[in-house]
């Protein structure tokens, strides 16, 4: 999907050493089973771009100012509910889709341990900030991190350009993002998890990526499976007409 | 699945945050875990209701789900997109662009999506095997079988646990990190046994007490300050708590029920068992089946049940299948063809009522522009009556060309009412390359259409392709026999292909690393070490000419999973190149005498069952171990010196390229 990018070495970021723990999470984890699919997605990006905030405006429709820097890996939950929509007409179903939304340190000590994490999700939010020029450019770095290391080379994925409530200190413009994102084929947003602009919209068309390929993939299973079938059916209509069944 | 990870550089503070994270995680896949075997039994549950899947043959008029009569329906429209089969309108799903699938087919579609199987099967084919590292890993935890839904958190979470990733336990990191060939798994020693002592406390929901003391034993040895540092006390009780809960949520009756049955019935023809080896939580029988032997060779009786979690969607198929095979199959009295009769899934029916008489007439011709073998089935004469006693049989002849059992493998001709010199004069062809079809074997059955999908064996016979004259259109005429035993007495061709392989015995006092844990366990054996280098020329099992392979290992007399290995899948290849190394441990220098491995090629059929490509059985071949005589000590010429090699020179490697036998059959004794 995208041309090979040369691995080249992140360069050290803020790494602020004054850390002490991470954002409230939520102390009962939702472990009824009461859902459909459980879709697992992942937030990356360099340190300070706002994924752990973008996530807990997700979550928790808060927003905390304070940077607290993510010690490796966390994870947020939500349940939503997904609707399909049916074509022609039929209406769609619902589903429940509990989300588990695994927050990564952008720090590059935990790079080893988060990438790690890179194969266990479906789907990710890759962000940087749009009041830093240095996030934006590492973009791509991070895709070809995800290119290595998530569960397929080409993942479901959605560039978001955080912070949009701060025009003033803005060093990234849309249409440079935007034209990156088209260049990997993924959808951008501008979001701001400060007053929660495009937050859930991010999410939601990640999800709806992540489900589109889940049917694409169960379909797929079923057509490799009839064209098996279609080469014996080729043999068939030179076998007597009496075929029995199709076993 | 993931590599070990240096986390040393982590502090206290950060890794209990990152631990905390990992629990929760852990809880949430529990909760996840429950609910997908929930789902699992659900679609075990729409298939007991009369689903058919393929396994029999059945009326064309009845719906396959239902057995409801159809009545005048077009096939084409009303067969199954999933299937083929012909399904009523009550049994079939709507789906969203306005096609349809059968219940059963829905239901599999929809399971998996919701146990996320969609995903994990890409991921596994990604990461399954990276590095030689983190081979050896896999064969020292001997779980070659990748679980594909292991998360990273999860395994963190649990090497956490063991203080294998953490501060402290980095000797351990940097002879796992070591990019080394097989040779050096002995060094690994330690290491190993953390895992094992993982695989036994965690992942196998077993309560077994040994495994329990096998923890206490661990954690007086004092190996792992830095893991009783850190571990909380929550994590003990969790461990504790854990299995009562796993075992009581995921037992489902009918499936235990199947499970006891098989072992009954299967265990004469028992080399097939990667065909009927998916009992999720079979734990009691199993460690009570394990016997003394076990407990004198401890490393042996580690629990393989994490491997046995993968269960998934295909295992669950092909559960149904053989529970449909077994069920039409009451007769029994001819158990050496069991492991045929499984492994070729369409073909329950009755066997061994029988006196089979009778012969095929046929024509074989190969038409090289389409590349197609033409057989001109034209009749049968003087066959069985399946119904001896009202002198009734339908027949029909049924063809395969072995090895390829497959259902697209399949060709029949029409059912001939009421009669034993049945005339077809019928064409079933075959396109297939000439290089591909002269390693095969057409096997023709005769069967008699039975009501209600009994079929009855009436016959088999077959053609060797290689030898045969193709060009020569004559009519040939063989008599058919009984199923006597599988390949053996057929004259397969006796060429299955090789497999090399190099075994290595490294006695206990000669372990490198943790030999003061060694020490204090008094009678642990040494290691025995089986490195799977490659197969070579194979069988083709697939269209296209090639097999997905793989390699199972038994450590006879034990045939249970504690005792099974397995490599990973080799893909389109009939030379294969596996690297692969089996360990086994707590062997005892004179326990090799008695003991014998066995080694089985595969081809995998996920959705079918795996077929069989060929075998070894290494041994002193003397037909008798510990006193008993014993079928499987039947190793003969090579398998038998290469054995004895081992024996000989512990601590080097003795290398031989062995035959693969044509069936696992007993070779000198009788049954």
């Amino acid at each position: 999907m995208v041309p090979g990018y040369h691995l080249c070495f992140l360069t050290s970021l803020l790494c602020s050493p004054w850390l002490s723990t991470n954002l409230p999470t939520k102390t009962i984890t939702m472990t009824d089973g009461d859902y459909d699919y459980l879709i697992k997605l992942l937030a990356l990006g360099d340190s300070g771009v706002g994924k752990t905030t973008f996530l807990y405006r997700y979550t928790d429709n808060k927003f905390n100012p304070k940077f607290i820097t993510t010690v490796g890996i966390d994870f947020r939950e939500k349940r939503v509910v997904y609707n399909t929509q049916g074509s022609n007409e039929s209406t769609g179903k619902a589903f429940k889709v509990h989300l588990q939304l695994w927050d990564t340190a952008g720090q590059e000590r935990f790079r080893s341990l988060t990438t790690a994490f890179f194969r266990d999700a479906m789907g990710f939010l890759l962000m940087f900030d749009l009041t830093s020029q240095q996030s934006f450019l590492n973009v791509r770095n991070w895709m070809s991190q995800l290119q290595a290391n998530a569960y397929c080379e080409n993942p479901d994925i959605v560039l978001i350009g955080n912070k949009a409530d701060l025009p003033d200190q803005r060093e990234v413009n849309e249409r440079q993002a935007r034209e990156l994102a088209d260049k990997y084929g993924i959808p951008y947003f501008e979001t701001s998890a400060a007053t929660g602009q495009n937050v859930e919209k991010a999410v939601e068309t990640l999800l709806d990526l992540i489900m589109k390929r889940m049917e694409q993939c169960v379909e797929k299973t079923q057509v490799s499976n009839a064209v098996n079938g279609g080469s014996s059916g080729k043999l068939e209509g030179e076998k007597p007409a009496e075929k029995k069944c199709a076993c | 699945m993931s590599e070990i990870l240096d986390l040393s550089f982590l502090s206290e503070v950060e890794r209990d945050l990152i631990l905390n994270v990992l629990q929760r995680d852990e809880e949430l896949r529990k909760a996840d875990e429950k609910r997908i075997r929930r789902l699992k039994n659900e679609l075990l549950e729409i298939k007991r209701k009369g689903a058919k899947r393929g396994s029999q043959h059945y009326s064309d008029r009845t719906c396959a789900r239902c057995q409801e009569s159809l009545g005048r329906l077009t096939p084409k429209t009303n067969t199954c997109r999933g299937c083929n089969h012909l399904v009523c309108r009550d049994c079939r799903i709507q789906e969203s662009n306005g096609t349809w699938r059968c219940k059963v087919c829905a239901k599999e579609i929809e399971l998996k999506k919701a146990t996320g199987d969609w995903f994990y099967d890409q991921k596994v084919n990604r990461f399954a095997y990276r590095t030689g590292s983190e081979i050896i890993r896999m064969s020292l935890r001997r779980k070659p079988a990748v679980n594909k839904r292991e998360t990273v958190g999860q395994s963190l979470l649990h090497q956490s646990q063991l203080g294998d990733v953490w501060p402290g336990r980095k000797i351990i990191q940097e002879q796992q990190k070591e990019p080394s060939v097989p040779f050096d798994v002995p060094k690994l020693k330690s290491g190993k046994s953390a895992l094992e002592a993982e695989s036994e406390s965690l992942d196998s929901y077993t309560a077994d007490s040994d495994s329990m003391s096998r923890r206490d034993s661990l954690d007086k040895s004092g190996l792992f300050p830095e893991w009783k540092k850190m571990s909380a006390p929550k994590f003990q009780v969790e461990m504790e708590t854990q299995p009562g809960g796993q075992n009581v949520v995921s037992i489902d009756e009918g499936e235990m029920i199947f499970k006891k049955n098989t072992r009954k019935i299967l265990r004469p023809s028992e080399y097939t068992k990667s065909v009927i080896d998916l009992r999720p939580e079979d734990v009691g029988h199993e460690s009570g089946s394990l016997g003394d032997r076990s407990k004198s060779v401890p490393g042996l009786s580690v629990d393989m049940e994490e491997e046995e979690e993968e269960e998934d969607i295909d295992h669950l198929v092909k559960l149904h299948r053989q529970k449909l095979a077994r069920s039409s199959m009451r007769s029994g009295s001819s158990m050496s063809t069991i492991g045929s009769m499984m492994s070729i899934y369409s073909e329950a029916g009755d066997f061994g009522n029988i006196f089979v008489t009778g012969k095929v007439t046929f024509s074989l011709k190969y038409e090289q522009q389409t590349q197609t073998l033409v057989i001109h089935v034209k009749e049968c004469q003087q066959l069985a009556y399946a119904d001896e006693a009202k002198k009734h049989s339908n027949p029909y002849v049924k063809t395969y060309l072995l090895p390829d059992k497959s259902r697209q493998g399949k060709r029949k001709t029409s059912i001939k009412r009421d009669t034993v010199n049945p005339l077809y004069d019928e064409i079933l062809t075959y396109e297939i390359p000439e290089s591909v079809l002269s390693q095969r074997t057409l096997k023709f059955s005769v069967w008699h259409h039975g009501r209600f999908g009994r079929n009855t064996f009436l016959g088999e016979a077959e053609v060797q392709m290689d030898s045969w004259m193709l060009d020569k259109k004559l009519d040939h005429c063989l008599p058919l026999h009984g199923k006597i035993s599988a390949e053996a007495s057929t004259g397969l061709p006796s060429h299955k292909g090789e497999l090399v392989v190099s075994l290595k015995y490294i006695p206990a006092s000669k372990l490198p690393v943790g030999s003061d844990r060694k020490k204090s366990k008094v009678g642990e054996g040494g290691e025995l070490q089986v490195w799977i280098k490659e197969a070579k020329n194979l069988m083709a099992a697939k269209s296209g000419g090639t097999s997905d392979s793989f390699v199972k290992g038994y450590l006879l007399p034990m045939r249970n999973k504690a005792s099974k290995r397995k490599t990973p899948v080799m893909k389109k290849t009939l030379n294969p190149h596996y690297n692969h190394t089996f360990v086994y441990n707590g062997v005892r220098l004179e326990d090799l005498q008695h003991m014998c491995l066995e080694l089985t090629v595969w081809d995998r059929e996920p959705l079918a069952s795996n077929d069989f490509l060929g075998g070894v059985r290494l041994g002193v071949g003397t037909g008798i171990s510990n006193g008993e005589v014993v079928d499987w000590m039947d190793s003969t010429g090579e398998e038998v010196s290469l054995w004895q090699k081992m024996r000989q020179y512990p601590g080097s490697w003795a290398e031989g390229t062995l035959q693969l036998r044509a069936s696992m059959a007993k070779q000198k004794l009788g049954l």
